[in-house]
């Protein structure tokens, strides 16, 4: 049931008269979510340098002298921390999830705009206290981006001080602005639909980022609780996490607490978290590919019932982080067990996806790129996923650089590979400007090469044993030659993707500067988000009155219809269908 | 199974506008909404550490605060005074929500007014506790039952001031000359929140003043001994 008076706030909205109301403080949703994507952005950027010096190193050892192994240890940690929450978790829920849900579930705004301003905040507060870690006595932690203790907090550990308190005050800020977002986000989708806007009738992308909040509301109080605790022990020497030990020589005040105890908080959060990365992903290439096959989307209950299912399963998985941990054997089935069910409706989206492209008028654009590299990087990383779930397979390459080159083909690479095409994709709905298409083009085919030439050869240094989190490999017998050349070449390979990227941000600039105004709904597009009164929406989005919802979001070349698609908001009246054609005959008509 | 049907629909078919309900009062107010899911984030939160503190509990360095005569919480007159504090505090916020049903705009002033006072009380009797407890050598590092103590009532007493802030806000507004109705949910939502806190505190105090064979029945209880 559709709540249409909550959803139609008109005489609500305070429109700003300020550029501060507009731009700065601005409780506009769409404005929010730019500012989300912009920090995110950014940020992310500052985390991609880190790992082409990461990789300077690792590839040319002795040629390059950057860092020290402190360094190299705390860029590993800052590297992986920024990308997976304040980059992937930021820019796919703050960012898309901000400005597609009111849009596409037609409503004016969030249904709680101030909290929606102070979220953004807390999120940028998070971020400024991550960054300062940078400028802190002993620099930011290096502890890994999993934050173990004991190691975390003792003195061997670079930023053992300032920077891992730093690093958990600023996760404790970032997760109350995702609750206060997830509020939002959550309540607007259960309540403030428009008419005729059912459950059902949702575009696939928010089905992920409603399921992926809900996840986030469920799996942040792990990392926060966490977080909590290990503030206590770092700070005031308590001993949750803490054993008694002896740290460079002398006996610490520790006594008997469990590091393992972390590990289950941690990851109890961490293996839900990489779908909340990867659940508004799928929603979002899911309406890509949809629209660029010029085809409804394959299989659309089960996509909504594999969004759920998947959710749900997320949350007993958690301990295949930790095969090597000691647990009982008994456990390491269990959670091998739910691991490997989680791949059945993983496996049935992919060939939904697949199945929707089949016999579909394919236009290869930029963003129907994007979305089928993302189908290959992400069956690649989900296929070594299986390998990495079985726990006898799973202890010799622990530690590999196999482990680092799947989570970032599965958690890395594929988002921002769905990134990069919702950017392409809903560019010309934010701006009212078309990405260049040329540009776009080479930043894809280096993008997606690129990834390929770093990636598959670490897969294969990983099975030879090349552990990871090594400042310098050194001469050990087990490492050959060959795996020392791979990994010049990886770097190289990092390094000509890096660079692509500047195309993209190019790209970004050029077309805000010079490109002309495309047309409205340059892509055909069915949903909701693309029929505002005026493009880019403006502040309340619908003009006088709300839109209604006359059928699902995915009804392209269908069978009869003079157009190849319908918008939602069109009634069965206004479709325009080919003479002497028989509706019934489709079986569409519901009976 | 409304929501099973829900998930049923077969969208791709045409569906008259006439078979799609909705509700056009608003259905549940929305804060009540966003207030549920935040309970369930605090609960989560509680009872991942409730989780950790019973594991904890069995592990040999743990000292029970009650079960030996001379151990602070063996006997707990102060707390049950400041659980006295939090049940009145409860009870006045639930008056002033049956004074916005009744429409008696002073009760409404007087019940959250009375309500969010004797919250703050609850907080200063919690501060006492910790200084009681640090000046007899439990200090917050001393022992893992110590820093739990401090842990779970510290928070608690850190979500009560967030309540207290919005009970704040509610009394500016109706200051500003807010109707009743205007005020209504948000009041409703503060009855809530007070309610949940107080059930809240009533676990953490069974469970921060148990014996050590009452932690290692629950230990064993949940599967963690």
């Amino acid at each position: 049931m559709t709540h249409i008076a909550i959803a139609d706030q008109e005489p609500e909205l305070h429109h700003p008269r300020t550029f501060i109301g507009k731009y700065i403080w601005s409780q506009d949703h769409k404005v929010i979510a730019i500012q989300y994507a912009c920090t995110a952005i950014f940020v992310g950027l500052v985390a991609l340098m880190l790992s082409v010096v990461m990789r300077l190193q690792l590839g040319f050892p002795d040629q390059f002298d950057f860092i020290n192994p402190n360094m190299y240890l705390q860029f590993v940690t800052m590297h992986g921390m920024i990308m997976v929450i304040y980059l992937l978790t930021a820019l796919l829920l703050g960012g898309f999830g901000n400005y597609l849900i009111p849009l596409m579930v037609g409503t004016r705004d969030m249904v709680f705009p101030y909290l929606n301003m102070l979220s953004f905040w807390f999120y940028f507060l998070s971020v400024l206290v991550l960054l300062a870690s940078f400028f802190a006595p002993g620099g930011p932690t290096g502890a890994g981006w999993t934050l173990y203790p004991p190691q975390s907090i003792l003195e061997g550990t670079p930023g053992s001080g300032w920077g891992i308190v730093l690093m958990l005050a600023s996760l404790a800020i970032f997760i109350i602005a995702f609750t206060m977002g997830g509020l939002n986000y959550v309540s607007t989708i259960l309540q403030a639909r428009t008419r005729g806007m059912t459950l059902m009738r949702m575009p696939l992308t928010i089905w992920g980022i409603f399921t992926a909040t809900i996840l986030g509301l469920f799996a942040f109080p792990a990392l926060l609780v966490s977080a909590i605790m290990m503030l206590f022990d770092s700070v005031l020497g308590t001993s949750f996490f803490m054993p008694a030990i002896v740290s460079l020589g002398e006996a610490t005040d520790y006594e008997g607490g469990s590091p393992i105890l972390f590990q289950h908080l941690f990851w109890f959060f961490g293996h839900p978290e990489v779908y909340i990365v990867a659940l508004p992903a799928f929603g979002m290439v899911s309406d890509v590919l949809s629209v660029h096959a010029r085809k409804n989307i394959f299989g659309y209950r089960m996509m909504v019932w594999a969004i759920v299912i998947i959710g749900g399963l997320s949350f007993v998985v958690w301990a295949h982080h930790m095969y090597v941990s000691g647990m009982n054997p008994y456990f390491g089935f269990f959670f091998a067990t739910t691991t490997l069910i989680i791949a059945v409706p993983t496996a049935i989206k992919v060939y939904n996806w697949v199945l929707t492209l089949w016999q579909g008028n394919i236009h290869l654009t930029v963003p129907m790129l994007f979305a089928i590299g993302f189908i290959f990087t992400f069956t690649h990383g989900g296929l070594s996923g299986l390998f990495l779930g079985n726990v006898v397979i799973d202890l010799p390459l622990s530690d590999t650089f196999f482990v680092v080159a799947h989570f970032h083909m599965v958690m890395g690479v594929s988002p921002i590979m769905v990134l990069f095409a919702a950017i392409y994709h809903w560019f010309p709905l934010v701006t009212g400007k078309q990405l260049n298409t040329r540009l776009g083009m080479i930043h894809f085919w280096g993008t997606f090469l690129g990834t390929y030439a770093i990636y598959l050869p670490m897969h294969y240094i990983g099975f030879l044993g090349v552990p990871r989190r090594y400042y310098a490999l050194g001469d050990t017998s087990f490492i050959p030659d060959s795996a020392h050349a791979l990994n010049a070449n990886i770097t190289i390979a990092v390094i000509i993707v890096a660079l692509f990227q500047l195309i993209f941000i190019i790209n970004l600039f050029w077309t805000i500067k010079r490109e002309p105004k495309s047309r409205i709904n340059p892509w055909d597009a069915a949903s909701l988000e693309w029929h505002t009164p005026d493009v880019p929406p403006r502040h309340g989005n619908w003009g006088k009155e709300l839109p209604t919802v006359h059928r699902w979001a995915y009804d392209y070349s269908v069978p009869g219809v003079v157009n190849d698609f319908i918008p939602q908001h069109v009634p069965d009246s206004d479709v325009t269908y080919e003479p002497g054609y028989d509706r019934t005959a489709t079986g569409r008509e519901s009976t | 199974m409304k929501g099973f049907s829900a998930l049923t629909e077969k969208p791709w078919l045409a569906t008259p506008d006439s078979a799609i309900a909705y509700d056009a009062s608003g259905g549940t107010p929305l804060a009540q909404i966003a207030l549920r899911f935040l309970l369930m984030v605090i609960s989560i939160a509680f009872v991942l550490i409730f989780v950790t503190f019973l594991t904890r509990s069995q592990y040999p360095d743990f000292q029970a605060l009650a079960g030996e005569p001379w151990l602070p919480f063996n006997q707990s007159p102060r707390l049950w005074a400041t659980t006295a504090v939090l049940v009145a505090a409860s009870a006045a916020m639930h008056w002033a929500w049956h004074s916005v049903k009744s429409q008696k705009p002073d009760g409404v002033m007087l019940g959250i007014s009375v309500g969010g006072f004797l919250a703050l009380v609850f907080i200063m009797a919690q501060w006492t506790t910790w200084n009681y407890l640090a000046n007899l050598g439990y200090g917050v590092s001393d022992n893992p039952a110590n820093s739990y103590f401090y842990l779970f009532t510290g928070l608690h007493a850190l979500h009560l001031f967030g309540g207290v802030l919005a009970v704040v806000r509610v009394f500016i507004r109706i200051g500003q000359g807010c109707s009743i109705d205007q005020v209504a949910v948000a009041v409703k939502a503060c009855t809530t929140y007070w309610h949940y806190l107080l059930a809240l505190w009533l676990v953490l105090f069974f469970l921060l003043t148990r014996t050590p064979e009452a932690y290692a029945l629950l230990a064993a209880a949940c599967g963690l001994g």
